[in-house]
This record gives C-alpha cells, sequence and structure tokens, in this order.
C-alpha cells in the first residue's frame, strides 16, 4: 500500500492530472448541459447513449495512464523511483493501482457531473428516462472503462517508454484499429479493445455475443496483458538516464 | 566485508565497452573520490552499483549482495546521481514525500532533510524554479532520506556555489567521521583533494588506481630542487653519478633519480655551496594527469 500512496503523491502533486481531470469534467458538463437542454429527443437519441459522455474524458483516462510511466522516464525519475524499490515489478503493480484508482475516481466525477446534469434536464424537458438498474448499469460501465483504459494506457508506456510515441500509439489502438474489426469475419471484432468499451457501455457491438461483463473482462485482460509486457519489460531493462 | 565492491565488471553498449573488468572495493568511515576523464565509466559503475544496470559480466555488491536483494534500500544506500531528474512541475518537498512514502518514512524526516540541505524555504516551490545549486541540494535531500549508511554522489559539486561547496565538504567528513561509507564521483580534483581520504582511479572503463590521497600524490615523479653557488659545474656532477638533471622555470636545478644525501654529499665533495635542496611532490593536479594521459586533459581543470 506504500508504494500505491507514493504513486498517488505523485500523481496528484502535478498540474497534469487535475488539469486533464478538469477540462475533461468541464467539456463532459457542457456536452450533457447544452445537448440535453437544447437538442430536439430525436437528436439525442438512446438516453443510455447520452449518459456515456464525449468520450473526451475516457480519451484522457487513457492518455494519463500513459504519462504516470512515461513521465518517470521523461525527467529521469526512474532513477530514484527503483532505488527505493530496486525489484521494480512491485513499483509496477503500485502504478496499476494507481491507473485504476484514478481511472475510478474520474469515473465517478464523471457520473456526478453527467447523471447531475443530463438526466434531471431530461426528464424536466419530459423526456422518459429508462429503468434505474440499465442507467447504473451504464454508469457502472463507464467508471469501469475509465479504470481499465487508465491501466491500457500504462501498459502501452511502460513498453514505449516515449511519451509522443506512447500516447500515440495507445491513440491510434482506439481511434485507427478500431476500424478493423468490420473487415475481420465472425464475432474476432467484439474482442478488440475499442468494441469491448461499447459493450462495457450498453451498447451492442458486432454480433453482440459479448455481455458487458464479458466485455469488461475481455478489457481488462487487454490492460494486464500490455502492463504485464511492461512491467517484464522495465524489471529487466537499463536505466542509463 | 567492504561496503561496496565491484568483481570484474563489465558493461558493454552494443559494440562501446563502457566498463571493463573493472574491479574495487569501497570501505565504511571514509569519503573516497571515484576520478576518471569524461567517458571513463564512472556514472556507468555507478548505476551498476545502485543496480539500475545489468551488468555484461561481473558484479557489483553491495554489503556483500547484490543491490536488489537489499531489503531496506533507502536505509542501506543513498544516492544522488543527476541534478536534473526531478519532475518540474512538482515541488521539492513533494518529490521527498513520494519517496518517503514508498520507503515508509515519516513525513517528519522529510522535513529534516530539507532542513540539513538548507532547502526548506524553497521547499514549497515547483522545482523548475530551482538553481542547479538547489537542485543539488534537493538530490542530496533525497540521497539523506533514509538516513543510509551508504551514500553514493554523482558529480555533487556541480552547480554549488564557493560557500555551498564548502556546505557538501563539511556534510561529506561528517558523514564519514560517523562511520558511513561515502564514494563521491568529481571532475573538480581540487574539490576531491579537500574531501576525499581514498582515490578510485578508471580510464576507459579500467580500473588505473585505487589508493589513498597521500599515497597518490607521493607517488609522483619525485624530485629534488637544487639551488647552487655554480649550478652547471653541480649539473656535470649529477650527471655523472646517473642523476638526470632539468632546470625549474627560476633556473633552480631539478633533481630526478638522486636523493637528497646523496646530492649535498656530492656539493659537499665538489666544493660547492648549496643555497636550496627542497623535494618536490606532484600536485594532485600533476599527478593525474601524469595517471591518466591525454584524456585527462579536458577533465583536470
Amino acid at each position: 500500500m506504500n508504494l500505491v500512496h507514493s504513486e498517488w503523491i505523485k500523481l496528484l502533486t502535478t498540474r497534469t492530472t487535475l488539469v486533464m481531470i478538469g477540462v475533461g469534467l468541464l467539456c463532459e458538463g457542457l456536452f450533457a448541459g447544452l445537448l440535453t437542454g437544447l437538442a430536439s429527443f430525436e437528436d439525442i437519441g438512446e438516453v443510455t447513449e447520452l449518459i456515456t459522455g464525449l468520450g473526451l474524458l475516457m480519451t484522457l483516462m487513457l492518455v494519463l495512464g500513459v504519462l504516470i510511466i512515461t513521465t518517470e522516464f521523461r525527467h529521469g525519475t526512474t532513477g530514484s523511483t527503483f532505488l527505493v524499490t530496486p525489484k521494480r515489478w512491485p513499483v509496477m503493480l503500485a502504478k496499476l493501482g494507481a491507473a485504476l484508482l484514478i481511472g475510478v475516481l474520474a469515473g465517478l466525477l464523471f457520473v456526478l457531473v453527467n447523471g447531475g446534469l443530463a438526466l434531471p434536464i431530461y426528464s424536466g424537458r419530459g423526456g422518459t428516462l429508462p429503468p434505474t438498474d440499465e442507467i447504473v448499469k451504464v454508469y457502472a460501465g463507464v467508471i469501469a472503462s475509465f479504470a481499465l483504459l487508465a491501466a491500457f494506457g500504462l501498459g502501452i508506456g511502460a513498453i514505449i517508454r516515449n511519451q509522443v510515441g506512447a500516447i500515440i500509439a495507445a491513440i491510434a489502438v482506439f481511434f485507427v484499429v478500431s476500424g478493423l474489426p468490420e473487415l475481420l469475419p465472425g464475432t474476432i471484432g467484439e474482442y478488440f479493445p475499442a468494441q469491448t468499451v461499447g459493450t462495457l457501455h450498453g451498447r451492442v457491438e458486432g454480433d453482440g455475443t459479448l455481455t458487458q461483463v464479458g466485455a469488461g473482462l475481455i478489457l481488462a485482460a487487454w490492460s494486464f496483458a500490455l502492463v504485464a509486457i511492461g512491467t517484464a519489460l522495465t524489471v529487466v531493462r537499463d536505466l542509463s538516464e | 566485508m567492504p561496503e561496496l565492491e565491484v568483481r570484474n565488471l563489465t558493461k558493454r553498449y552494443g559494440g562501446t565497452v563502457a566498463v571493463d573488468d573493472l574491479s574495487f572495493s569501497v570501505d565504511a568511515g571514509r569519503v573516497t573520490g571515484f576520478l576518471g576523464p569524461n567517458g571513463a565509466g564512472k556514472t556507468t559503475t555507478m548505476r551498476a552499483l545502485l543496480g539500475l544496470l545489468r551488468p555484461t559480466r561481473g558484479e557489483a555488491l553491495v554489503e556483500g549482495q547484490p543491490p536488489a536483494a537489499m531489503e531496506r534500500p533507502l536505509h542501506t544506500i543513498g544516492a544522488a546521481l543527476e541534478a536534473t531528474a526531478f519532475h518540474p512541475g512538482r515541488s521539492g518537498r513533494n518529490h521527498l514525500r513520494s519517496l518517503a512514502a514508498a520507503a515508509k518514512i515519516p513525513t517528519s524526516r522529510v522535513d529534516e532533510v530539507l532542513e540539513m540541505v538548507e532547502l526548506t524555504g524553497a521547499a514549497g516551490r515547483r522545482v523548475k524554479g530551482y538553481s542547479l545549486g538547489m537542485r543539488q541540494r534537493l538530490a542530496l535531500a533525497a540521497a539523506l532520506l533514509g538516513d543510509p549508511h551508504i551514500l553514493i554522489l554523482d558529480e555533487p559539486a556541480n552547480g554549488l556555489d564557493p560557500q555551498g561547496m564548502r556546505w557538501l565538504r563539511d556534510l561529506l567528513k561528517a558523514q564519514a567521521a560517523e562511520g558511513r561509507t561515502v564514494l563521491v564521483s568529481s571532475h573538480v580534483l581540487s574539490e576531491v583533494a579537500q574531501t576525499a581520504d581514498e582515490l578510485i582511479l578508471i580510464r576507459k572503463g579500467k580500473l588505473v588506481a585505487q589508493t589513498t590521497l597521500a599515497e597518490f600524490t607521493a607517488g609522483g615523479r619525485a624530485a629534488m630542487r637544487v639551488r647552487a653557488a655554480d649550478p652547471e659545474k653541480l649539473a656535470t656532477a649529477l650527471a655523472e653519478r646517473s642523476g638526470t638533471v632539468g632546470r625549474d622555470e627560476d633556473g633552480a636545478l631539478l633533481v630526478e633519480g638522486l636523493s637528497g644525501e646523496q646530492v649535498g654529499e656530492l656539493a659537499l665533495e665538489r666544493g660547492i655551496a648549496l643555497y636550496e635542496l627542497a623535494p618536490q611532490r606532484s600536485s594532485l593536479e600533476a599527478r593525474f594527469l601524469e595517471v591518466m594521459g591525454e584524456d585527462a586533459e579536458e577533465t583536470a581543470p
């Protein structure tokens, strides 16, 4: 727990984390408030899609996950970090813990902002909200996706180490490679990271064979596998800078 | 058992050999200066001792064990490697807090080390506003955080003003006097001369010498400086006795190969009055240049 505490201090003592979450929440709040308040019900479409938000804060969580490790390489602080914990893998485990925690925290704040704006405005305009359990299920999926994407970013960052390269790679996996499944036969496409996020958010992806929990487990497998590869590389790599 | 030991350490990067079959040991209770020209392999060796690099061959040991086997690393070994290795947007105090939390060290110790390095007033400021000297002090504070009995410092005097260098010198000597092991690399030879009890010299990744400061400077070419009433006549007589005779800047004779007694007796025998007969020892800088050769030219200011 002491290592997770250390990583948590690192996360919250630079402006980057707070600015990213703050800007993300502001944009998501504006989106939820303006769309729900001004757009026609036809344009708004499914309420369950409305409450998953813009996707901006989720993308920022992916980037924040990358930054958790690449910032250390960029500023040369890995030396002092691994002097305190020479075995290295516990540090990576702690970073994973911190990534999941910050993802959950950002997810909860998102639910507060989105739920506090979109739902009352929508029902205030006479719209019919889906059953509460369905809303809770979507929000739970959103929180899980935030946490797992932060972990996903951490894995990519640990493998690539170069900050800009890792951010580009992480975003490419989601926004470029996500088009690939359409070219693939059968249900393979549902198991791609971006598609599992869709299923987690309550959308039906591909043939729809994956459940929400199943999609969460597949995304977790992607994320933890990347972190495991990144950890193995971090343990054996030299730290020359 | 030595506190720090390097046994046949070799580190290659592709085709480049950074450290080549290097062996030495460092004992407690003294300041050991680690000297060598730029690119000699000092930082690579220090990083291997800290477990940040994997040796290609050989081993680097802390208290007889590989660094990764340390039970309480920050309490065993403190290191300051680079004065620039901080997140610029984090305050000095928060940098230390994150390390302290990882090592289960109370926050009160963070304030103690900040006080020790005289950085308390700037502790809340972001590191990007620190001078190089302040960053050096912060790196030292991090090294001292766990009250370790071994300190490894890479060029800690860089960026310090004369007052800061004196403070550092006193700090290192005090740490060694308390029985701690201090290994400090530097290219500021005059600084090493005032601080180190022992020297390890490396060149092109190989050990050149491990010796005490006194032995090192005494080991240089010893010459007798001689001023005489008739220097030409004395020079001829000294040459006949196989002495090597040169001239100092003021015309005095510099005699190698003969002792002071031999020079004095010869002058008496030939009836030549002596005005000065003094042994000359190499300075650390002259000796360093002598041992390191041309590689050291850029390193010895």
